[in-house]
């Protein structure tokens, strides 16, 4: 047995979203002379154009540097970078399976929160060595020893001689690559050994084909070497192996304790699954890494293509995506109204946004989604027992004995000025109180037992508005419970739109039919002749409005030249009736499937 | 059949709806300009040797708004330089305050034979809220000078503040001074004019408003004896304009003037939108277009369908066979299934049904690619 390279530190950070977790990360690079101060960009390790713009990590990112600390010795360091909402979270577990310690960043200002917890406890879990860091001193209202006693009472880290920095400023930051060295332990392993690798992490590269993110647990791989995943039989050739420089730097081979990616012409996206182990194709371990645990979706909606023709194409962008975000689930889907398309399961509402966003730039393709839904459980009288996250899926309500809805345990936080109208808030979403306290004199925490599906509908945007956007909010599932729940269909026309049916609870019916009702009269545009809006459940009409027939449409006077433009005006109308989807006889503008739940008027 | 259109773009002062190409303040080069129309009929005349056209007019701007010599000429250039069929149809536009008795005679004398008056409104106030320069009154002195002659009326709909009481008065004015032909169409507010602004504000009558005082107006014309054949255009018997039916049927037209149009040999053209730009053009020989497009057949079946269908005499299956050599049904199948409902079907001929012809967009644009 050969001992991997003991100069080697794996490691990732932890921390709330805006603890400044990617600047200490920009920090760390820079004095490692990995990238000069002028070469950066803001925030190097966010580089999907949506992290930048939102401000958030959304994927881990790894990158390899090499710091010669206080002893004299050159250290290797793999720093991965992961993401903080708590919708990410397996993309930190994923990141944490190939390190040996985390720095939990805590924001001098703020303390410990709820999400730098919840990842404590994964890094715990998986056995990772932890480095308190507490950031954000440069600021007036820094309070540097309370932070410090809230670590180790809350977390139960030491925080003697734990690096206090402003990664802002850039002080102290060498504090943090000792601490490194000194507490994160060298990689365990056998250089001998068999190949195994965990592929953390992977990506379809036009010409490389997918690149593989891994962390080589035992033995070694270089160009040339024959792998094979346990998952699939299919045997590749390794055709560059290399480290995060950031970015892809070929090198040599990858070994035992290190941290790289695999390039070996895998061009069959369906043949790589994040959590699989890649061992060696003529030597085979006897057994893969424990891999991940599978994360379930909470949150369900349909996305469909503007253009039915490019189904296809919308097939391979999810299958793309999903090849670097494990958590993606989808299946194909019908619907009478959107045409083929499928069904995708995200981890939350940010998730699902996310993806939304990223199929439409990083494809280049215009999706319709519908509304979100959670999955329920439906219990059939015949004693049958099964999940439906599609409202259009629901049995007759006949065949259904009862039905459970996924419940949250919600946390929110906010300035004590807005307790009434959160817990006025809570209560209209069916909320069920269970805890106040008071955090210090400006914030206010308070736990409520929520419905998921309540919280799909418009619960952030309510909360934002009605705390002038001071509350936040994290949840996690909490299980299922017994609920009265029916299905609200919207006829158009006299014709049920199965895109636009929705699942809710039986005392909000009247009150969602009525608002659906509403805002589809505004959203649909006035056509050839009347359109009844109706909202029913069970077959009986709880609702109704209508969209007046189209009036007016005409183009006055006609001189010659009016010909061309005339036809141009015409051109344009088609042009615009080619992004609405004909339902039944109706034309129905296609944002409106997402966004009819959201645009919620005041009244 | 085929047109010529020429394009006198002066205006005394310029209406608050108007985005057509005309100059209120640029009636010290009208001279140039008319020359350089002459020379324009000169260079297109001898192009267009061997055509026979059949219809003239003289629009705007305001053609009324220039000395009536410039109109006698460019008259007898046309006649000097094209082949005019037997009767011709010669039109003018009119704008009331700018005419008097030697006008009319100059007119008549080179050979107009039909007067197009923009009245708009019969109610003062509006008159002047849409920047009209003339009043009520003066419509019915410019009709007292066309006594006996073919003159056409166009009446406004959507109007700040216009009922159908106003909407009455203004056809009961157009009917009475002996109007045979009246142009009664819908205010488009366009981006870049002053009524926009009125638009955005929400102080221009809405769509159903305008629909109603449409509505209210067809009834009263058709009482009157002016039957609709355009959407917009309502006449007595045999009083239908021969120059605008010639845009509707696809024919041949050849537009002279700043920012005019043309139609013929198969291509569009257009003319320079700026007048000194056209002058320059014109006085160095070149035509003064600044696009010229062939129209494909695609384009061209489009054009058929979508101006036919704008009229009353809709769309004749043989006629269309005669020009492109097939079915138009099937050439536009799937729009045709998804309007069929709306359309009604005579003989050979299809035709927007009457309820429909105020919303036609709707069903024309099923029929755009």
């Amino acid at each position: 047995m050969a001992k991997p390279n003991q100069n080697l530190r794996n490691f990732c950070i932890i921390a709330h979203i805006d603890h400044g977790k990617s600047t200490i990360a920009d920090r760390i690079m820079e004095l490692t002379g990995q990238v000069s101060q002028r070469d950066m960009t803001e925030q190097l390790l966010d580089s999907m154009e949506l992290e930048r713009e939102r401000g958030i990590t959304i994927k881990l990112t790894p990158v390899r540097m090499y710091y010669t600390a206080l002893d004299g010795n050159e250290y290797e360091f793999n720093l991965i970078d992961t993401p903080g909402h708590v919708d990410f979270t397996y993309e930190v577990s994923r990141s944490l399976a190939a390190c040996e310690g985390a720095l939990v960043v805590v924001d001098a200002t703020q303390g410990v929160e709820a999400q730098t917890l919840a990842n404590v406890y994964l890094a715990l879990e998986n056995n990772l060595e932890l480095v308190p860091v507490i950031n954000k001193i440069d600021l007036a209202s820094a309070r540097i020893e309370e932070a410090k006693q809230e670590i180790e009472e809350v977390i139960g880290l030491d925080t003697e001689g734990c690096p206090c920095v402003s990664a802002k400023e850039g002080t102290n930051i060498r504090d943090i690559l000792e601490a490194v060295v000194r507490c994160v332990p060298p990689p365990e392993g056998d250089t001998e050994a068999p190949l195994r690798a965990l592929i953390f992490d992977s990506y379809y590269d036009n010409y490389k084909g997918v690149i593989l993110f891994v962390r080589i647990k035992d033995g070694g791989v270089k160009v040339g070497d024959k792998i094979k995943t346990f998952l699939s039989d299919r045997t590749y050739e390794v055709t560059e192996v290399g480290a995060f420089a950031p970015g892809l730097q070929p090198k040599a081979a990858l070994m035992a304790g290190e941290v790289g990616y695999i390039a070996a012409s895998i061009k069959s996206i369906e043949d790589v699954e994040v959590g699989d182990t890649v061992t060696g194709a003529e030597r085979p371990a006897s057994a893969p890494l424990p891999g991940y645990k599978k994360v379930q979706p909470v949150v369900f909606c349909g996305i469909y293509p503007l253009d039915g023709s490019k189904f296809l194409d919308l097939k391979e962008a999810i299958l793309k995506l999903k090849l670097n975000d494990a958590a993606l689930t989808f299946e194909p889907d019908n619907s009478v109204a959107l045409g083929f398309g499928f069904r995708c399961g995200f981890l939350g509402l940010l998730h699902m946004e996310i993806i939304q966003q990223r199929i439409e730039r990083e494809f280049n393709l215009d999706i319709i989604t519908t509304a979100p839904s959670v999955s329920y459980l439906v219990h059939k009288t015949n004693g049958e027992v099964f999940h439906v996250d599609n409202p259009s899926h629901l049995p007759p309500a006949a065949e259904i004995e009862y039905m459970e809805e996924p419940i949250v345990k919600a946390e929110i936080y906010s300035p004590p000025e807005y307790v009434g109208a959160i817990m006025e808030l809570c209560q209209d979403k069916r909320g069920v109180y269970k805890n106040m306290t008071y955090l210090d004199a400006r914030r206010v925490r308070l736990d409520y037992s929520l419905p998921l599906n309540e919280i799909v509908y418009d619960f952030f945007d309510e909360l934002k508005s009605r705390t002038k956007g001071y509350a936040s909010f994290d949840y996690e599932i909490a299980g299922y419970e017994r609920s009265k729940l029916v299905k609200l269909d919207i006829l158009l026309n006299g014709e049920v739109c199965d895109a636009l049916s929705i699942i809710v609870h039986e005392d909000h019916a009247y009150k969602r039919g009525r608002t659906l009702a509403e805002n589809l009269k505004d959203a649909i545009p006035r056509q050839l002749f009347e359109i009844p809006i109706q909202a029913a459940v069970g077959g009986k009409v709880i609702a109704r409005e209508t969209v007046k027939a189209v009036r007016k449409d005409v183009l006055a006077k006609c001189y010659g030249g009016d010909i061309t433009r005339k036809k141009k005006l015409l051109e344009k109308q088609k042009e615009g009736k080619k992004r609405m989807r004909q339902v039944g006889t109706v034309e129905v503008p296609s944002e409106v499937f997402m966004q009819i739940l959201k645009t919620n008027k005041d009244k | 059949m085929a047109g010529i259109y020429l394009h006198i773009p002066f205006c005394k002062q310029k209406c608050r709806y108007c985005d057509f190409v005309s100059f209120c303040n640029r009636t010290d080069v009208a001279e140039a300009y008319m020359a350089c129309l002459l020379k324009e009929i000169e260079m297109r005349g001898k192009e267009l040797k061997g055509k026979t056209f059949d219809t003239v007019y003289f629009g705007g701007g305001t053609p009324s708004v220039v000395d009536p010599n410039y109109i006698y000429a460019a008259m007898r250039q046309i006649k000097k330089y094209f082949t005019l069929a037997p009767r011709p149809e010669v039109t003018i536009e009119l704008n009331p305050g700018t005419v008097n008795e030697n006008k009319i005679a100059i007119y008549k004398r080179a050979g107009i034979n039909r007067f197009s008056i923009g009245l708009q409104t019969a109610i003062d106030s509006q008159l002047e809220e849409l920047g009209r320069i003339h009043t009520a009154r003066e419509y019915l002195y410019c009709t007292s000078l066309l006594k006996g002659e073919n003159f056409s009326t166009d009446v406004m709909l959507g109007i700040k503040g216009q009922s159908k009481e106003d909407v009455r008065k203004t056809i009961e004015l157009a009917a009475g001074s002996g109007a045979k032909h009246i142009s009664m169409y819908a205010l488009q507010a366009e981006d870049g004019t002053p009524i926009y602004t009125d638009y955005l504000n929400g102080e221009l009558p809405d769509e159903d408003e305008v629909a109603e005082l449409y509505d209210y107006g067809r009834a009263l014309l058709a009482e009157k004896g002016y039957a609709r054949y355009e959407v917009s255009n309502f006449c007595k018997k045999g009083r239908e304009s021969r120059h605008n039916l010639n845009y509707w049927k696809r024919g041949e037209y050849v537009g002279m003037g700043v920012s005019a149009s043309s139609f013929f040999s198969g291509r569009r053209l257009i003319n320079t939108t700026d007048l000194d730009e056209y002058m320059k053009c014109i006085l160095s020989g070149f035509f003064p277009v600044i696009d010229s497009t062939e129209v494909r057949e695609e384009d061209a079946k489009f054009e058929y369908v979508m101006l036919g269908l704008r009229t009353v005499y809709g769309v004749s299956a043989q006629e269309y066979r005669k020009q492109f050599a097939s079915d138009w049904k099937k050439d536009f199948s799937a729009a045709y299934r998804k309007t069929q409902h709306f359309l009604l079907e005579e003989g050979d001929v299809t035709r927007i049904k009457d309820e429909y012809l105020f919303v036609q967009n709707q069903i024309l644009s099923e029929y755009a690619k």
